[in-house]
């Protein structure tokens, strides 16, 4: 099976277990437990949530930074500064 | 064997069981395989037809039963040769499957032909209750059974005749599917003792038959976990053609398919990731996106630590924490030695300092394990900040809000805005903007 994908993609097992644990350090949940390999399918499940929790988070962000900018005075020196930071 | 006490049983009821079939379904468009093949070797040998017959019924294990019906009349003697059954055997020959088709080719006009040369109904008997009533049956028919179940179990059952059967006779299908189960569950040593048992009794003859069959049972080494698995989730877990089915297969196959599904959700969730294929690149594109919605995550909380920074602590204490991880790298550290050496005792402990430089990096000290990074942030782009506002920082306001304030002055390097947002200067507003934006970016860049 995996000297078939092998010859195939060109990707070796390797790789993809390179990617797995890359994508591990990323997970906030396997960063603190440690260095332990958790299986690949909860991997993919904590990745999954994980994802929808940024996603949750960056709505709410991006809901409060809206709710600011609305009742923060035009020409205050605050809004301008929001300004720029959103511009660049 | 007691193929007397068969014979005995079953003739007569076989015949009534036919009368009666042939009452219930007086018209079957197409002739079974079974009442093909029963005429066939009840003149022979009563205990053969009746043997045959019953696996006949069976409808799942139609297939399997097949070679056993030729090897028992093989056994028994039976030589049976009429042009008819000549070719129902010859085209036997050979595998289970052409074996089936032989006689599923059988058209209704042959059949009707053979059957009448024979005398007997074309119709069912209800064979397999009438086994079932007989004490003799079930010891004999156990080896055939298991052969029926084996093949079954390897997943080659269903197209052919077994799935003929089902369609023409749903009740001889739930028979023979009650039957199945039952045989399934009795422990797989003693089917593969009583399929051995089997194979003895055809020595020399039906050869063509057996391999098919012997070579699934190899492919099956019946661990009992594995049967029990096949037992309990065989209909995800189903074994095709070809496929190994012990247990540590099984797992494997449940693994593998797992993670293919939830690679199938990621693939929903993650944008653009389904024009990727691979599986390297789907991970690839999860990482990146990952990576990205942190960033984004990040960037949004500083622009909000940055335009309220009371209220936004919390966020900003979660993207520190999420810093401190990075910023303990040991390369960040050495840079600690700078700005520690600006900061003197006093300081650490006075929030109250006049000096706002002092004010900003004491909290930063007091951490300074974690914060080597945000030191470096300081560290840089402070002193052009200092230069441009060298003074009064330090109103009683900040001074009140410092503890909660500085954590995220460090973190985002938005310590200029905080100043001005509480409106201490506006003349200096241009050197923020630049200062802010750059710690932004460098933020960013060691982010990265």
């Amino acid at each position: 099976m995996s000297s078939r994908r092998s010859s195939r993609g060109n990707i070796s097992e390797d790789e993809i277990n390179e990617l797995i644990s890359k994508l591990q350090a990323l997970l906030p949940s396997s960063r603190r437990r440690g260095s332990g390999q958790a299986s690949t399918t909860k991997l993919l499940k904590e990745t999954c949530s994980y994802i929808k929790s940024l996603h949750r988070e960056v709505d709410d962000l991006s809901d409060r930074l809206s709710d600011l900018m609305s009742t923060m005075d035009h020409n205050s020196p605050g809004a301008e500064i929001i300004r720029s930071i959103l511009r660049s | 064997m007691d193929w007397e006490i068969l014979q005995e049983g079953t003739d007569a009821s076989g015949i009534e069981r036919d009368a009666q079939a042939s009452r219930t379904r007086p018209s079957l468009s197409l002739p079974t395989p079974h009442s093909r093949t029963h005429p066939s070797y009840i003149t022979g040998s009563h205990a053969a037809a009746i043997l045959s017959s019953h696996h006949l019924h069976r409808g799942a294990h139609a297939k399997a039963a097949c070679p056993a019906v030729l090897s028992v009349s093989l056994v028994l003697g039976v030589d049976l040769i009429s042009s008819r059954r000549e070719l129902v055997m010859a085209r036997c020959q050979g595998t289970v499957e052409s074996l089936c088709q032989g006689l599923l080719d059988l058209d209704d006009d042959k059949f009707g032909a053979m059957c009448s040369a024979f005398g007997y109904l074309q119709e069912w008997p209800d064979l397999s209750a009438m086994c079932g009533a007989n004490l003799g049956v079930p010891a004999v028919v156990a080896p055939l059974a298991g052969d029926g179940d084996d093949s079954s179990c390897s997943g080659s059952g269903g197209g052919g005749g077994g799935g003929g059967f089902r369609k023409r006779r749903p009740d001889t299908y739930l028979d023979a599917k009650g039957d199945g189960n039952d045989m399934s569950k009795r422990p797989r040593g003693k089917q593969q003792q009583l399929c051995g048992h089997g194979e003895m009794a055809e020595p020399g003859k039906g050869k063509q038959e057996r391999p098919k069959a012997s070579a699934k049972k190899k492919a099956e080494p019946a661990s009992t976990a594995a049967a029990a698995d096949q037992k309990t989730d065989y209909i995800h877990v189903r074994a095709r053609r070809g496929q190994a089915t012990d247990s540590h297969s099984l797992a494997e196959r449940v693994r593998r398919e797992r993670i293919s599904e939830r690679m199938r959700y990621l693939q929903e969730l993650v944008p653009g990731c389904s024009k990727v294929t691979g599986k390297a690149g789907m991970l690839d594109e999860i990482i990146n996106y990952v990576q990205s919605l942190q960033k984004q995550v990040e960037f949004l909380s500083m622009k909000i630590a940055a335009s309220n920074p009371v209220v936004s602590f919390d966020i900003v204490e979660d993207l520190f924490g999420r810093q401190l991880k990075q910023a303990c790298s040991p390369a960040a550290l050495p840079a600690m030695a700078l700005p520690a050496g600006q900061l003197e005792p006093p300081c650490l402990q006075n929030q109250m300092s006049p000096c706002p430089m002092q004010q900003v990096h004491a909290p930063a000290a007091a951490a300074s394990t974690g914060f080597g990074l945000d030191m470096v942030v300081n560290n840089n782009l402070y002193p052009p900040a200092m230069a441009s506002c060298p003074v009064s920082a330090a109103t009683p306001e900040s001074a009140a809000a410092g503890p909660s304030i500085e954590p995220c002055l460090n973190v985002n390097g938005t310590a200029a805005w905080d100043i001005s947002s509480q409106n201490l200067f506006s003349g200096f507003d241009a050197q923020f903007q630049s200062v802010e934006s750059d710690c932004l970016l460098d933020n960013l860049k060691m982010e990265m």
